[in-house]
């Protein structure tokens, strides 16, 4: 007698079921309930119904830490999407040292958040930072970077943008995707070279723009650990991300059942901006024959 | 060729890597525990001098008797920490914790209540620690918590700055009008306009946000009714008068010249320390980092000063806060525990404890020899803020550590020129509501059978 | 002038003009290249060089790169003996101080980081590759609905489902012991899964099928003909669990309680935020020890990570 394929596969897959069951799922479904409850961690939950869904609507903090989670989102990986594709694009004229430099902007990838919150503390303290003291020899006095209402957050998008080298990565292989043929016959035509990067480069690597693109806005709307560590989500709740505040919730505050509704919301909004741009995405992507 | 040693090298490390992570290692601080005693994990959050002090204190216990080991852990975030821990049933067995974590830990049933120890010898009379304290460590009838020293906060004036501009050194500010007259005064910049010595900021530090109402006879939370009163007008007034105080100097350079000391405190180049704040409003513990990083500092320090009448030198106001130590529920050896909570009670220890952090002492009783041998030379300032009956605690509910956070931004909000009455009746509706869903919380446990 | 000819590469729009001005776009190319390379170098290096300073200079305005002494004889010049044993006396201070500190047992936690990253790398390796082989070596009906479930399932941040986790570790009494940091790399990561799945893929089909008229099971292809074959993806896989596990910080966050079970992250953390204050060339000296390894093996293994980051690109 012969097995049917599926079940000469299901021992195959069966960790993957299991770890997607356990850890994924269960943990949603269970948020979902507690969501609907009010809940401690440490007493009995009980059920509320919706109120902690009410509750987020007349919550002034909801509505500013989402404002700020989506800022930092849209602009941190529009940003990283354009720069990495830039730097990706001067490292494929291969000068001498390309590769170096390649290396050392993928290097901060690797770097431990913590670290990298460190050293970056350290670079925007405002008295004897590196950057204040850089400009103070040209005479400029710097900004409290992480300390003003205006620069904070600007500060936090500088520092992810450091972080781009997966990125880059990317967009290089994508790039030495594009055959030579292309950019010849456009040059035969007469085409610029601004030209040639619009008409023939961004249609190549169109697939690559859309895929870092949903990675880094999936990555930036889950900031956590630069601001957790470096503001505490100050001055006046300028860099308070909305991972954050589920946290504080769940782990400070005592108050799991309104941070399961928080992380529940978080995960649809996720997931439906993510939608969002693959779709739009989409239309405007080259995808060649295979 | 390179390539194989290449391989040979990454395989060396794979396989070190490997074997350090398998290999038995023992924490460092558990090598010197003698065998056959209990073990009790014990968070604290001092490090530093102050927690060499708790250590030589620890040290004390375990010599006094041969069956139960305090092992003492740093730990720098104990709350959120300790919420995870007790929450996911593997607390530590004592929780070293900030008085404001009472209410919290007590309505959550996070802790066990001292009262399920009376039947043991050696209960606690409350009456053994100076009222304000031992309405600290209680909540909703119960003691939650025992003391561990205490603070109230004093305004520390460096006497030589004072004298250097002709100010007189003996004679303190004692109103926020005199204060803010002699801080306008102390105010120092460089050659290019930048702000080199503050008189006086109430950002620096910025630590206590809600500090300022109670000196503005206001007050953040009215226990009785279960209200969020920040909006009232006192508090208003208070925080009006945080606006002024930015405008003058400006906000952003003096917000700027608070930041760049966010982590300096407590080192040589504390603002105060090194002069860049010739007054400050500090815990006495101030007094213990002046000694250890600049003996020879002339300093002086007085009462919070008033807003609007002028301190009664009997009955000075201020703000109370202590360290204490908790049993978490579910800990592994609450008898160990409470043991050395009780050890840690007695009028000795805590003199010794508040003597080496240069503390007043949380108890009622103090000795002379105490007083007289303080290396805090303004202990008795201190002490009389925390005997006094006009000294306020912080709101004794769960609520408090979220509506603190909310005015930590608030704080920041009038700092930088907002309209201090719509702040803080934002912060007040939202503190009511989070006030209002624990009220639901407590009914709920209080109908259902314990 | 660095300029070299490439041999068959692909130019994405730079200068082909020839003559005076190619050289000239070569050059702004290079010196734009060494301008960023230096930016994004600066805050590691920076960091570095503070962990070699004394408590004073590493809270100084200044842009000293190396640390100054005051001797009795004043400032020891640069390039004398004096200068470099009190440089080196320093720097070894500052390490030192952080490797036996008081309140960081860093051995400790580089020993619970090191088993946690092992534990976890083994885990991904053994599940990952199985399941990896049943989507891309079996025929069954639904298979690629399935996969995209895989896919998408990547796309969900740690952070967004930690306070769901906690309930399900709590559940399971995980919390506080090590089990949450690596027992769900048992259970195969998707893009573990994906990038194994695409080696596989390529290998040519006809050696497994030879292998089963041989009367190989299953297993036994698995076994004896794909996992052989797929070291250099399998190491690629390992190496990025590696990194993942050595740098987390939520999860030992969330789910570690004693001090004892402190990962290098979550003691890098603490040691910084410690009630007080710490000396900045000491937290650079911590943060600079925790870097070391990762970059180690990066350098050794660049090429690995450079393809496993552009399969991960490629999936569509």
């Amino acid at each position: 007698m012969k097995r049917s394929p599926f079940l000469v596969a299901l021992p195959w897959i069966m960790p993957w079921i299991i770890g997607f069951v356990a850890f994924l799922a269960a943990p949603i479904v269970m948020s979902l309930w507690y969501s609907l409850n009010d809940y401690s961690l440490l007493e009995p939950a009980a059920f509320v119904g919706l109120d902690n869904y009410k509750e987020l609507a007349g919550d002034p903090l909801f509505w500013r830490v989402t404002r700020n989670t989506l800022l930092y989102g849209l602009v941190s990986s529009g940003l990283s999407v354009m720069l990495s594709l830039l730097i990706a694009a001067m490292l494929e004229t291969r000068v001498r040292g390309a590769a170096l430099v390649r290396a050392i902007v993928f290097i901060p990838t690797l770097v431990p958040a913590v670290s990298g919150a460190v050293s970056w503390l350290w670079l925007y303290n405002p008295r004897f930072g590196l950057i204040n003291s850089a400009l103070s020899t040209l005479g400029v006095d710097g900004p409290d970077w992480l300390g003003s209402t205006a620069w904070a957050m600007p500060s936090l998008v500088v520092m992810g943008l450091w972080v781009i080298g997966s990125s880059v990565l990317v967009y290089s292989a994508a790039l030495q995707d594009v055959p030579r043929t292309l950019y010849e016959s456009a040059s035969i035509d007469g085409v610029g070279r601004l030209g040639r990067f619009r008409h023939v480069t961004l249609p190549m690597v169109s697939p690559a723009i859309l895929f870092n693109g949903v990675m880094s806005l999936i990555w930036s709307l889950q900031l956590f650990a630069p601001p957790h560590l470096m503001t505490r989500g100050g001055p006046e709740e300028t860099t308070y991300t909305y991972s954050m505040y589920v946290y504080n919730n769940a782990f400070i505050y005592g108050r799991m059942g309104y941070a399961s509704a928080l992380a529940w919301l978080q995960i649809l909004v996720t997931l439906a901006l993510t939608l969002i741009v693959l779709a739009v995405g989409r239309k405007f992507v080259y995808y060649r024959a295979a | 060729m390179a390539s194989v040693t290449r391989r040979a090298v990454i395989g060396s490390l794979a396989g070190a890597a490997a074997l350090a992570a398998f290999w038995p290692r023992e924490a460092r601080s558990r090598r010197t525990i003698p065998s056959g005693r209990v073990v009790l994990r014990y968070w604290e959050k001092w490090t530093g001098p102050e927690g060499e002090a708790i250590q030589r204190v620890v040290d004390r216990f375990n010599e006094s008797q041969d069956r139960v080991w305090v092992q003492r852990v740093p730990v720098a975030d104990p709350m959120s920490k300790a919420m995870v821990a007790v929450g996911g049933g593997d607390p530590p067995d004592v929780l070293g914790m900030f008085s404001y974590n009472v209410a919290q830990f007590a309505e959550a049933r996070a802790a066990m209540s001292l009262d399920e120890f009376v039947s043991r010898p050696g209960a606690i009379d409350p009456s053994i620690y100076k009222p304000a304290v031992a309405r600290m460590l209680s909540h909703q009838g119960r003691q939650w918590a025992g003391v561990n020293t205490c603070y109230t906060l004093a305004l520390y004036c460096n006497r030589a700055i004072l004298a250097s501009i002709g100010a007189d050194p003996s004679r303190l500010p004692r109103t926020i009008e005199e204060l803010d007259a002699l801080a306008e005064r102390l105010i120092d910049r460089d050659a290019q306009g930048k702000l080199t010595r503050v008189g006086f900021v109430p950002n620096l530090p910025s630590w206590w946000p809600y500090f300022w109402p109670i000196m503005f006879g206001g007050s953040l939370y009215d226990a009785a009714h279960d209200r969020a009163t920040v909006a009232s007008e006192e508090c208003i007034r208070a925080y009006e008068w945080i606006g002024r105080c930015a405008a003058r100097i400006s906000p952003a350079s003096a917000g700027a010249f608070a930041n760049s000391y966010a982590r300096s405190f407590h080192s040589p180049e504390d603002p105060f320390i090194s002069g860049h704040a010739a007054m400050i409003v500090q815990g006495p513990w101030l007094a213990n980092f002046i000694r250890h990083y600049s003996p020879s500092l002339d300093y002086a320090a007085v009462p919070v000063p008033l807003w609007p009448d002028v301190p009664d030198p009997d009955q000075p106001r201020g703000m109370l806060e202590a360290d204490v130590l908790m049993i978490p529920r579910g800990c592994p050896h609450p008898e160990e525990s409470f043991a050395f909570l009780r050890y840690m009670q007695s009028r000795e220890i805590q003199e010794q404890l508040a003597s080496e952090h240069c503390k007043s002492s949380p108890m009622a009783r103090v000795s002379d020899e105490f007083m007289r041998t303080h290396a805090n030379k303004s202990v008795a300032v201190h002490d009389a803020i925390t005997a006094s009956p006009r000294v306020e605690v912080l709101p004794q509910t769960r609520a408090w550590k979220p509506y603190a956070d909310l005015l930590i931004g608030a704080f920041d909000e009038v700092w930088s020129g907002g309209d201090p009455r719509a702040i803080m009746t934002r912060v007040q509706s939202r503190a009511q509501a989070i006030l209002d869903k624990a009220a639901v919380l407590r009914s709920r446990r209080e109908g259902a059978p314990a | 002038m660095g300029v070299e000819r490439r041999q068959g590469g692909h130019d994405s729009g730079a200068g082909r003009e020839g003559g005076g001005a190619r050289i000239g776009s070569r050059l702004g190319a290079w010196m734009s290249l060494a301008v960023i390379g230096f930016l994004y170098a600066v805050p590691l290096v920076w960091g570095f060089l503070v962990s070699l300073k004394t408590p004073g200079q590493a809270s100084a305005p200044g842009l000293g790169v190396l640390p100054r002494f005051e001797g009795e004889g004043g400032d020891p010049s640069l390039f004398s003996v004096a200068y470099w044993s009190r440089f080196f006396e320093q720097a070894a201070s500052n390490y030192r101080d952080v490797w036996t500190s008081p309140i960081a047992d860093f051995p400790l936690y580089l020993r619970n980081s090191l088993l946690v990253a092992v534990l976890s790398v083994l885990g991904t390796l053994v599940s990952s590759s199985i399941v990896a082989y049943g989507f891309s070596r079996l025929q069954w009906r639904g298979r690629d609905a399935v996969f995209t479930l895989v896919l998408a399932t990547m796309m969900v941040p740690q952070a967004v489902v930690i306070a769901p986790s906690y309930l399900i570790f709590r559940e399971l009494g995980w919390i506080g012991t090590f089990a949450p940091l690596w027992a769900p790399a048992w259970f195969s990561g998707a893009s573990s899964v994906f990038m194994l799945r695409q080696f596989f893929l390529t290998i040519p089909r006809e050696l497994d099928e030879a292998a089963r008229i041989d009367g190989c099971s299953h297993v036994g292809v698995f076994v004896r003909v794909i996992l052989p074959l797929s070291r250099p993806a399998l190491a690629a896989v390992g190496l990025f669990q590696f990194v993942a596990s050595w740098n987390d910080f939520l999860g030992p966050l969330v789910f570690l309680n004693h001090q004892e079970q402190y990962t290098l992250q979550l003691g890098l953390a603490n040691y910084y935020a410690q009630h007080g204050g710490t000396p900045w060339n000491l937290v650079m000296a911590f943060s600079t020890l925790v870097i070391v390894p990762v970059l180690l093996l990066f350098l050794l293994t660049r090429r690995l990570f450079v393809e496993g980051v552009a399969t991960q690109g490629l999936k569509e």
